[in-house]
């Protein structure tokens, strides 16, 4: 049954819908207050403004509009376009009574599912046919799933997203190294897998919520493994073969654009050193993130955006530190490379549950 | 064996490539013709052709999201998995849509 809803796969397509909004929205408001000395987003169209007054007021629209984008996505992954119209509306309704980025999953989904729950079982007479998608199923669906949302389940969302909120903001300094510890090592664990993409959507969530600690530790997390692994190529050359050299020389520079999949080569050879090299290396710079108050408007882009962040000095301190128990992780425990031409290696995964349909 | 497919990721920039590029070359290795479009988030790159799937044997789509145009493969034999699948083991997984189909 769970797996039939498929509940990770339209989040994932909201995400995918959502970054590049976020990331120009971010990068927006970060411009605008850095070269306009944090100005005030505009609130009468009709008096006059400055150029960094509109880019900050644009942004905010977009982070406004996260939640319908998220709800949009969502449920147009479930249904397909009827989806999109009542996805819309409740992102709208979540965004205005505060449930944020949960609530607008949450109407996403229940858009979806309900769109696609009348798609099968309202039969309409022939002539009306052609009215299903254009009218019949975008009212009746934003009616019900907007009145439950509004009368209902917003309230609870709401609340439970305030709380999330108070509680990361309150964190005193013992739970800040866990907190920071736990998404610095999930970030970095799988090099962009999908536990990456846990801890990236619990960030993204939080964004919305204007807490942006997670973010900065997601970023910074990303990049430890490129760049520890690239500092330990460099200390010690003997701990890597001639084709892993190669491959490092890529995974650098795709590490400064914050893409951390130029090392899964390297740990394909040896996952579990590595692995656990980057991930504790990624756990010290979470920690320090936390510590030092750094935090990201922005949930990707790599050193790009290290200017917009709150803190830009303590990220950077974050990276290094973590990157530099990274590299000294892989250069005490890995082991000289035996040159050999190997085969690209093939995991061995199960794949008896792959169905040909 | 003639293989069409389609390769997304979430953030659509890095996953969605390197599905494509480990597939075509683990099937362009083991004999196969292969084509494999990219919807990534700058958009559809080498779009698969009416002719392409047409001929083709069998739809591989490696996706973490929903992939536009699936209406276009109605009537084919389709395997659907995660990216992660095509990127660990595309050899095994091509031997094993081969086993399935007795090409």
């Amino acid at each position: 049954m769970l797996k039939k809803l498929q509940l990770k796969k339209h989040a994932l397509t909201g995400i995918s819908f959502m970054l590049p909004l976020v990331v120009a929205s971010g990068l927006l408001i970060a411009i605008g207050n850095l070269a306009g000395g944090n100005p005030a987003v505009i609130k009468d169209y009709k008096s006059s403004y400055t150029i960094w007054q509109a880019a900050v007021s644009l942004g905010v629209f977009g982070m406004g509009l996260l939640p319908a984008v998220m709800g949009a996505a969502i449920a147009y992954s479930i249904a397909d376009r009827p989806g999109i119209a009542p996805g819309l509306l409740m992102g709208m309704i979540a965004n205005a009574i505060g449930a944020g980025f949960l609530g607008g999953m949450l109407g996403g989904y229940l858009s979806g599912y309900f769109v696609n729950f009348l798609k099968k079982n309202l039969k309409v007479h022939k002539w009306a046919q052609g009215l299903m998608p254009m009218m019949i199923i975008p009212l009746i669906s934003s009616c019900v799933i907007g009145l439950l949302m509004f009368f209902v389940i917003g309230r609870p969302i709401a609340a439970v997203s305030m709380a999330l909120t108070v509680f990361l903001q309150t964190m005193n300094s013992g739970s800040k190294v866990i907190f920071g510890a736990i998404m610095g090592a999930m970030a970095a664990f799988d090099f962009g897998g999908p536990v990456n993409k846990v801890a990236s959507l619990f960030a993204d969530g939080l964004l919305m919520q204007k807490i942006y600690g997670p973010e900065a530790i997601k970023i910074c997390a990303s990049m430890i493994p490129p760049f520890g692994v690239t500092l330990s190529w460099l200390i010690k050359k003997s701990r890597y073969s001639k084709s892993e050299a190669d491959n490092i020389k890529i995974a650098f520079p795709m590490g400064i654009c914050m893409i951390t999949e130029g090392v899964i080569p390297i740990a394909a050879v040896d996952p579990i050193r590595v692995i656990f090299s980057c991930s504790f290396g990624a756990a010290i710079g979470g920690i320090l993130i936390m510590l030092l108050n750094v935090g990201s408007p922005v949930p990707s882009g790599g050193m790009f955006i290290v200017p917009a962040m709150t803190n830009p000095i303590g990220f950077l301190i974050a990276l290094g530190v973590g990157s530099v128990v990274t590299a000294f992780l892989l250069v005490v425990l890995k082991k000289d490379a035996k040159e050999e031409v190997v085969e690209e290696e093939e995991e061995e995964l199960d794949l008896s549950s792959i169905k040909i349909n | 064996m003639k293989i069409v497919g389609v390769a997304a990721c979430t953030s659509g920039i890095a996953h969605t490539y390197i599905a494509k590029e480990k597939l075509i070359r683990a099937g362009q290795s083991l004999g196969h013709e292969i084509h494999i479009e990219t919807q990534g988030t700058i958009g559809t790159e080498d779009e698969l052709t009416a002719k392409d799937i047409e001929a083709a044997d069998v739809v591989v789509i490696a996706a973490d999201i929903k992939v536009s145009g699936r209406e276009r493969f109605k009537g084919k034999k389709i395997v659907d998995i995660p990216t992660e699948v095509a990127i660990k083991s595309p050899k095994g997984l091509i031997n094993k849509i081969q086993e399935d189909l007795g090409l």
